[in-house]
């Protein structure tokens, strides 16, 4: 789908959401519009285009401008169409000599303050200003240009991203508000009155120093170009445009790709994608320079051990010898001996393949993907309590929100775009219940009204769900007739009468919560008496010992109440990556073919037998953490992996280095030299989401499409190259294009049997199940009942975790994410972003420092069971005293040093969140840190091709 | 005992921890052992079994009665 460029139409004020229609005329001609609809946005239905400056069809209508002044029949004066509503039986007219005097005074005005540059201004050929002083016939400037003026304002460059020169600002206001109701940030102001007002970030700071998130939103409102990319100063203004979606978080923000050639201008969230409706965060709008930086693998490498230097060779030579490294292991060690991984980062396409390869070409199961380590635990649970290893809802769905639980999330950070959506709603007036053991930016939200937040200790999310299910009970909350018509009654009356017990009773668990048992009671009495109460939840769900109870315990918390199955309520995992739900959806785990169907129903199997003529095995493969541990036992020897960077991204680095380096053939493809990479034998080039054609699915089961903006920089598309792959194994695939293997999924996948290219094109999106039944998707799951008929409520047995503190190990090590940042930062630190977080620190509580005698910006050594590292300190009161805090996203590090095996008992997901450490001041950086940087320095030298020196190992 | 052995006794322990709250002693044990069936690789079922067949000492009493009737598919 290119389309040369055509920017969006503005229709000037938001759309009315009124079924009820009024009509109206305007220049004559007939507009019926809901009632609440604007005069101006009637008019631009009509594409009857009024002008106007400050006005913004993703802002409320503000009307400062006046150039958007109409004259309506019987109505004195001329009012603005913006702020006027269009009534039934109006008579509007947009243009005569009076409105036309009026427009030219008003642009006189501004003119008569603005550079008269427009032939050098980065705007040229894209300015509002321009547009409206064409539109409105401006000839001269009575007024001169001598007069008092801005021309002389100082410019703030300090954003990476983006300028600001006040020079050019008509004080339209559009940045304000689209900081405050776009984002929700309100980190601009106008300062001073009258002639003197001015943009201000923050208090007169500079944007960098402001609270600014650095969103864009403001650049993309301004109608000028006092807010500017940086990047279209540089190169000029776009030519082309293509619709894609971004490849950072679970979002999965639709965005044009603005273009000249095959270069990236700048990228700007789509009004059209249903996800974002054209907002976007510092990651998605700014960070796309990786995808051109000097450190992309451009070329196919081999080498026979990890001391060699790596050789370019070309495609071919590098698949044969990847096949035949393969084989031979095979041969030695059996079957079973290989496998591989795929990444949240790739498509639903790339994903498919390499589980077909696997169970395929490879004639196992050991196939497994990044969700092992973030939101399995959802998988099983949600499966097992509502039936569909999926959320309930649409982003959208918090808009009909009445009280807003989020539990282990941080979506400001995390998944921008819907933390300002839900901001949104909470300034609407929804309550806000956090459950985290940090105070996160959401509890900040400015015009917050009632907020409770129940900072528990980490690892105790069980009892407090179990605590609040108690009181839901105990109090008579339930919703009985949601249960009896939609819930098993045996699974219920087992876990009614497991719930009553007085342990699980607030006051009985507040000593192992740490949370007082009145909070714990007036949260639930909250949830259960709103009349549509939504559960989110992320990471600080699912990384933990009982990651999958948890979530049972929130389905149950949901069921019980009443909350599924309509708009407002549900349960929505918060999914870390961009296809998180879809390579689960694909078939990436080892005990599932896609769909979710076990490799045990020998009917399912046998239509996947059947399809790709080769017979499957009907046991489960070895996840993620089994393959380490058989490696390191010397009966796992061979790997795939695709996109994914295991060496940094998974628990207990140390433990995972010895699994690699036991690995006779590592084959990587990615982008750049990872720390997996580090350890491999082949080294395929990948392709950035900007380079190829696919889907990703994003966190409300929404099927969007990735196209291909620019040519691969090393010539083939990820699935291109697993397909060489499987070939060269002797196992044929012969697919075109990524449509053939979606159209491949959707026979195979009952979820999916509806979706195909042609309706993703019709639709924009769709939101699976995609079936006979739901033709156009699913935007709401269970309305009328649940995939396994009625709802089970699980028991979910609080057992603390193994990961405690002792006097060696006093503090609690729970680790996270930041806004700038993504996930293990190959892509974002390559990056402006870096300004923002260029180093992974320690937060540590004041009493815990001052006890220790630290200070902020000491070095600190932190020691756990599993290893110890070197990180700066940040004083800070966001964590409970005895909780320490840090992030993983540069190598370096070594924050999975730390971190330790400890995993979930249903799924093996890490237990991330929670590890005994000790901290202390240090003056050097931990042994591991040392060896790092000189395996680092190696690794560099012989992606060169140079020989290592002598002694390095 | 190996590293993956001990690791196996950790998980095949948390697993019975769990699911013992559900219904009698023996519909606990059949959870642990449909979750063994449904989840783990042949492999790890295999050494887990030798395990108890072995010795078993530190499995759970629950992790034992699952485990006591858990068997293996050949495969392809």
């Amino acid at each position: 789908m290119l389309q040369y460029f055509d920017p969006n139409k503005d229709y000037g004020t938001p759309a009315s959401l009124s079924e009820k229609l009024v009509t109206l005329e305007i220049d004559g001609v007939e507009v019926t519009v809901p009632e609440g609809t604007s005069v101006m946005r009637a008019a631009a239905m009509a594409d009857i285009n009024i002008p106007k400056l400050c006005a913004s069809d993703n802002l409320e209508a503000f009307g400062s401008c006046r150039l958007c002044a109409v004259q309506i029949e019987n109505r004195r004066g001329l009012p603005a169409s913006c702020t006027t509503p269009a009534e039934a039986g109006m008579k509007v007219w947009t243009q005569n000599d009076k409105l036309a005097r009026l427009r030219r005074n008003i642009m006189e005005l501004y003119i008569s303050d603005h550079p008269l540059d427009c032939l050098t201004c980065p705007a040229n050929g894209n300015c509002e200003l321009q547009d409206m002083a064409g539109a409105v016939g401006l000839r001269e400037v009575r007024y001169g240009f001598d007069g008092e003026n801005h021309l002389d304002a100082e410019k703030d460059h300090s954003n990476p991203y983006f300028s600001f020169d006040p020079s050019k600002c008509i004080v339209c206001s559009r940045c304000v508000r689209a900081c405050e109701e776009v984002q929700g940030t309100f980190a601009l102001t106008i300062d001073g009155r009258g002639f003197d007002s001015k943009v201000s970030p923050g208090q007169n700071e500079a944007f960098m120093d402001s609270e600014c998130v650095s969103c864009g939103a403001c650049v993309q409102a301004c109608p000028t170009s006092t807010l500017m990319e940086k990047s279209v100063i540089d190169m000029g203004q776009p030519e082309h445009s293509v619709v894609t979606t971004c490849a950072y978080c679970g979002v999965g923000c639709s965005f044009k790709a603005e273009m000249k050639g095959d270069q990236v201008v700048r990228m700007v969230p789509y009004k059209g994608g249903d996800a974002n409706h054209g907002h976007s965060c510092v990651k998605g709008r700014f960070a796309f320079g990786y995808a051109t930086h000097k450190d992309r693998i451009k070329q196919p490498m081999i080498r026979d051990a990890i001391t060699d230097p790596w050789r370019e060779v070309s495609w071919d030579e590098a698949i044969a010898f990847a096949a035949k490294r393969l084989k031979e292991v095979q041969g030695t060690y059996g079957r079973e001996s290989i496998g591989g991984i795929t990444s949240s980062r790739c498509t639903n396409e790339e994903t498919y393949l390499v589980q077909k390869l696997v169970r395929a070409a490879f004639g196992n199961n050991n196939t497994d993907t990044c969700a092992r380590v973030c939101h399995s635990p959802t998988g099983y649970g949600l499966k097992t309590t509502l039936g569909e290893s999926a959320g309930t809802q649409t982003f959208d769905s918090v808009m009909e929100s009445d009280v807003i639980v989020v539990i282990g999330a941080n979506p400001t950070d995390a998944h921008p775009v819907f933390g300002s959506l839900m901001r949104k709603r909470l300034r609407e007036g929804a309550e806000l219940i956090v459950i985290d053991p940090r105070r996160i930016d959401l509890l900040k939200t400015p015009h917050l009204k009632d907020a409770q937040h129940l900072p528990l200790r980490p690892g105790t999310n069980v009892a407090i769900v179990n605590a609040l299910a108690h009181v839901i009970v105990t109090e008579g909350l339930e919703d009985t007739d949601f249960i009896a018509s939609r819930c098993d009654d045996k699974a219920y009356q087992a876990w009614r009468e497991f719930i009553l017990e007085e342990r699980h009773a607030p006051e009985a668990v507040e000593a192992i919560t740490g949370v007082p048992a009145d909070k714990v009671r007036r949260a639930a009495r909250t949830y259960a008496k709103a009349p549509n109460g939504a559960i989110y939840y992320g990471l600080g769900v699912t990384e933990h010992s009982q990651g999958s109870s948890m979530v049972m315990g929130i389905a149950n918390l949901a069921m019980a109440t009443g909350n599924i199955g309509r708009e407002g309520v549900g349960v929505n995992p918060l999914r870390g990556q961009n296809n998180v739900q879809g390579s689960c959806d694909m078939g990436s785990f080892p005990h599932e073919l896609p769909g979710y169907q076990h490799v045990a129903d020998d009917a399912a199997r046998a239509r996947f037998e059947k399809s790709w003529g080769v017979k499957l095995d009907d046991e489960p493969g070895l996840r993620i953490p089994n393959m380490f541990d058989s490696a390191i036992a010397g009966t796992f020897k061979a790997l795939y992996v695709q996109g994914e960077d295991i060496a940094q991204s998974d628990p207990n680095t140390q433990h995972v280095e010895a699994a690699l380096k036991s690995l006779e053939c590592l084959i990587v493809q990615d982008i750049f030299l990872n720390e997996t990479a580090k350890f491999a034998h082949v080294l395929l080039p990948g392709s950035t989401f900007l380079e190829k054609n696919g889907t990703f699915t994003n966190a409300e089961r929404r099927i969007n499409r990735v196209r291909k903006v620019m040519p691969p920089v090393a010539g083939k598309e990820d699935w291109e190259v697993t397909q060489d792959l499987a070939n060269a194994l002797g196992y044929p695939m012969n697919y075109a294009h990524p449509s053939e293997i979606m159209d491949e999924i959707a026979g195979l996948t009952p979820s999916f049997t509806g979706v195909s290219y042609d309706k993703l094109e019709q639709l924009g999106s769709i939101q699976w199940p995609c079936n006979d039944q739901y033709p156009e998707g699913t935007p709401t799951m269970h309305v009328e009942d649940f995939p396994i008929g009625r709802g089970q409520f699980a028991i979910t047995e609080y057992v603390a975790t193994e990961e405690r503190t002792t006097s060696r190990f006093p503090l609690l090590l729970t680790t996270g994410r930041i806004l700038s940042q993504y996930n293990v930062g190959a892509q974002t630190r390559r990056t402006d972003n870096q300004v923002w977080h260029d180093e992974d620190v320690l937060e540590v509580h004041p009493s815990d420092a001052e006890l220790r005698g630290i200070q902020d910006g000491d070095w600190l050594g932190v020691s756990s069971r599993s290893g110890q590292t070197v990180l700066r300190a940040r004083i800070s009161d966001r964590m409970l005293p005895g909780v320490v805090y840090t992030t993983f996203h540069h190598p370096g590090s070594g924050a999975n040093v730390i971190t330790t095996d400890s995993s979930d008992w249903a799924t093996n997901c890490p237990e991330y969140k929670v590890t005994a450490v000790q901290v202390e001041k240090v003056s050097q950086p931990s042994e591991w840190q040392q060896q790092f940087r000189s395996f680092e320095q190696l690794q560099h030298q012989l992606l060169r091709g140079e020989k290592a020196e002598s002694g390095a190992s | 005992m190996s590293n993956q052995l001990d690791t196996l006794i950790l998980m095949a322990n948390q697993i019975a921890a769990n699911n013992s709250h559900y219904g009698t002693e023996a519909e606990a044990a059949e959870r642990v052992r449909n979750h063994l069936k449904k989840f783990w690789a042949r492999s790890m079922k295999q050494q887990i079994i030798d395990y108890l067949q072995n010795d078993g000492s530190e499995l759970s009493p629950l992790a034992r009665q699952a485990i006591g009737d858990l068997d293996v598919r050949p495969g392809i």
